[in-house]
């Protein structure tokens, strides 16, 4: 009964509260949702909760983390929300998405395939958008700016560079006595004496020098004869980028030292880009020759006291044959794309996130790859990370195909298949080097 | 001279035969037992072998990576859907169509038939775009209406129902008319049911194919939430997978076949009748 008088005073304080948390609500903003398109793969179980980037590791989790991060800390109600994609179909799917006008707010891309979208008009200029948040092209290192900087105007948030470089296994090394009194690795400083220190090794080690995937391998080969022309100083495309000249006496030399190094049992026969890597790690050649990406996994195995590599590994750039340090490189950038952002709001917040991405760009160069940041670059911390100090260089020396040459994937696919009948089925080097100029020019004419 | 080809068709052969077979079978399965065996094994341990399969160390995590994917459900009912949506009305439309070539007589209907068949010989590459584009134009991408609507145009569905209609005497439908049943009725109470063992290879075939279909729902379904499981599974590789996750994408292939097992386990009998049906078809 004496509950009974205190009812509409209840009844009163519920209204109150009710009413209370409406105005509330009314005050609160509501959440902005950022769609993010991206490949590096999903890791939920590992990674799904983690808040903490600096606690993960691997390209999918750190990836993953720094999302969740951003979603649990922003002050401004900010929902990323990443659309994943396996890689290899990403960029078809990425066209398909924005032809039928589901297109994302941010999203991946490799600066070599940046000039292709923005030459169709699909790609936002950011340099006002970047500054507004305190990102600016001078603190992109070399590689960086080079490939997000199109016509004077910048249109990606650069992430990293990755690279071709020597993954190096110092027992074989040193068995074949190409090894200094330290060490380190004596490394060839010309075609011949990669010859005769591939003759060294495999007449001391009886394993090829190399391993590098010659089967079923649509980029490997493009990227190590880039590599070898670029050290010459040749130019395999035309400066309009409609053209390529296989024929010229760079690309000629740099095609039959790959083919002699093939022909004379110097790299790993019938092996693909995981064989490559497997024959690497059980000692059946001294080197194999792939990204910056395998580096973490590779320094565990070398800690494993079984292992063929077992404190005997290292990394280095691809070493000058001819003189100029240059290296095959590409990069992961960020990208608003247009129509993906519905208002100025959206735009904001995307922005916002891509600033995000750029203070972690730390994090990310954890992965292997080298940072896009001049400080990171530069940073103790970052070159304290195992054999940082040994590859940094390639921020300023990498090497990309220039931005205009226009289907940069598909032009990869066709070359590194000419030179894989170069090594599999002895096709003449002559028509090699037809064939890619028949291939790659159609290519080119055919795009806009 | 004789003793030995009767020993080969007596017991000792029937035993050579099984012999064969079992070898035959056990190459056949090889890769499947090498992807199953692969699944248990660790991804930093496969990336240095591939060939110690049966000795530890074994690990669950890689089916543990795959059932924490947190989509992982909306993909399976999002394939499950689209497979049965499909496999329904393809035998709606191929019965119907098939019935209507096999029994009827309209103006043209050799070369509408003909029209027809030709669709089989249109990859479905060669379609993706001008398709890509009719969705785009509808605003129907990211629905289960685009991921159904163009597989119902199934030339081999039509093709195997009126092989099947032809086959079945004409007198039984003849006796139907003589008592007064009209067509529909006749194709509902006495050619349907007849039809079974088509329908059923058609709908194994149909089911297969668009569970693991992978290129339409790749560029049609584009929103994670409208990812098949083919698409959905892929979406998780790392970028070198085959290097550095080859024990994860083994039991993503296991994962994803899996309701193909289960489905041949309870319906393998008509499985193989269908199969060997269609064969001599």
């Amino acid at each position: 009964m004496g509950n009974r008088g205190n009812r509409p005073h209840a009844i009163g304080t519920l209204v109150l509260a009710v009413s209370a948390a409406a105005l509330a609500g009314c005050g609160e903003k509501t959440a902005t949702e950022i769609s993010f398109a991206r490949f590096f793969g999903a890791c939920d179980a590992d990674y799904g909760k983690l808040a903490d980037v600096k606690l993960a590791r691997g390209e999918c989790g750190i990836m993953t983390a720094i999302v969740n991060q951003f979603n649990a800390t922003n002050k401004d109600r900010i929902v990323v929300k990443p659309q994943i994609v396996e890689w290899q179909p990403y960029y078809d799917q990425l066209t398909a998405r924005i032809v039928s006008g589901d297109v994302p707010a941010i999203a991946v891309m490799h600066e070599s395939a940046l000039g292709d979208f923005v030459g169709r008009n699909l790609v936002e200029p950011l340099d006002e958008g970047l500054a507004s948040v305190g990102v600016t092209p001078s603190e992109f290192t070399d590689h960086a700016r080079r490939g997000t900087v199109i016509g004077g105007k910048l249109y990606a948030l650069p992430f990293d560079t990755w690279s071709w470089l020597w993954h190096i296994n110092l027992n074989m090394m040193k068995q074949a006595g190409l090894t200094n009194p330290d060490g380190s690795p004596i490394l060839p400083k010309s075609p011949d004496e990669l010859i005769a220190q591939a003759e060294k090794f495999k007449a001391a080690t009886g394993k090829p020098y190399f391993a590098w995937p010659t089967v079923n391998e649509p980029a490997s080969p493009f990227r190590t004869w880039v590599t070898l022309v670029a050290q010459q100083d040749g130019k395999l495309f035309s400066a309009d980028g409609k053209t390529i000249d296989a024929h010229s006496a760079a690309a000629t030399r740099a095609l039959e030292l790959m083919g002699r190094l093939y022909a004379e049992g110097h790299v790993k026969t019938g092996a693909d880009y995981g064989a490559a890597n497997q024959a690497f790690l059980n000692g059946e050649a001294g080197i194999v020759v792939v990204g910056t990406w395998t580096i973490d996994d590779f320094l565990a195995q070398s800690k494993q006291p079984s292992s063929p590599l077992a404190h005997g590994y290292t990394v280095l750039p691809f070493p000058p044959l001819w003189g100029k340090k240059a290296v095959y490189a590409d990069g992961h950038s960020w990208v608003l794309l247009k129509g993906g952002t519905r208002d100025d709001k959206a735009r904001k917040a995307a922005l916002s996130f891509l600033k995000f991405l750029w203070d972690n760009d730390y994090e990310w160069s954890r992965t292997g790859h080298l940072p896009a940041r001049q400080s990171v670059a530069a940073s103790a911390t970052y070159k304290e990370l195992p054999f940082r100090a040994n590859i940094a260089e390639i921020t300023s020396t990498a090497y990309s195909v220039p931005s205009n040459v226009a289907r940069q994937r598909a032009v990869e696919l066709a070359i590194s298949e000419e030179i894989g009948s170069l090594y599999l089925s002895k096709k003449p080097a002559a028509d090699v080097q037809n064939a890619i100029e028949q291939r790659v020019d159609k290519l080119l004419s055919g795009a806009n | 001279m004789s003793a030995l080809p009767s020993a080969l068709s007596g017991g000792l052969g029937r035993r050579l035969i099984l012999l064969a077979v079992v070898l035959l079978a056990v190459i056949w399965m090889s890769p499947l037992l090498w992807v199953f065996a692969a699944s248990w094994k660790p991804n930093a341990v496969l990336m240095v072998r591939t060939d110690h399969l049966l000795s530890p160390p074994f690990t669950l995590k890689n089916y543990q990576n795959l059932v924490g994917t947190s989509s992982l459900l909306r993909w399976i009912a999002n394939s499950a859907i689209v497979s049965l949506g499909q496999t329904a009305l393809v035998l709606v439309l191929a019965s119907l169509a098939g019935y209507g070539f096999a029994r009827t007589r309209f103006p043209g209907k050799r070369w509408v038939f003909g029209f027809v068949l030709a669709g089989l010989a249109v990859p479905e590459q060669a379609i993706l775009i001008p398709l890509h584009h009719l969705f785009a134009g509808l605003a129907l991408h990211n629905t289960y209406t685009a991921l159904i609507l163009p597989r119902l145009a199934a030339p081999f569905g039509v093709y195997l129902m009126t092989q099947y209609f032809r086959a079945i005497p004409r007198e039984l439908e003849e006796a139907a008319l003589l008592d007064s049943a009209s067509r529909p009725k006749i194709f509902l109470r006495i050619i349907l049911p007849l039809s079974l063992p088509a329908q059923a290879t058609l709908a194994i075939f149909t089911f297969l194919t668009a569970w693991n279909d992978y290129l339409w729902p790749l560029v049609s379904a584009t929103r994670p939430e409208m990812y098949t499981l083919t698409v959905g599974l892929a979406s998780t590789q790392t970028n070198f997978a085959q290097s550095e996750g080859i024990g994860f994408l083994m039991a993503q292939a296991v994962f994803a076949g899996l309701p193909i097992f289960i489905v041949y386990l309870f319906f393998q009998k008509y499985i193989v009748a269908a199969v060997s049906g269609t064969t001599v078809g």
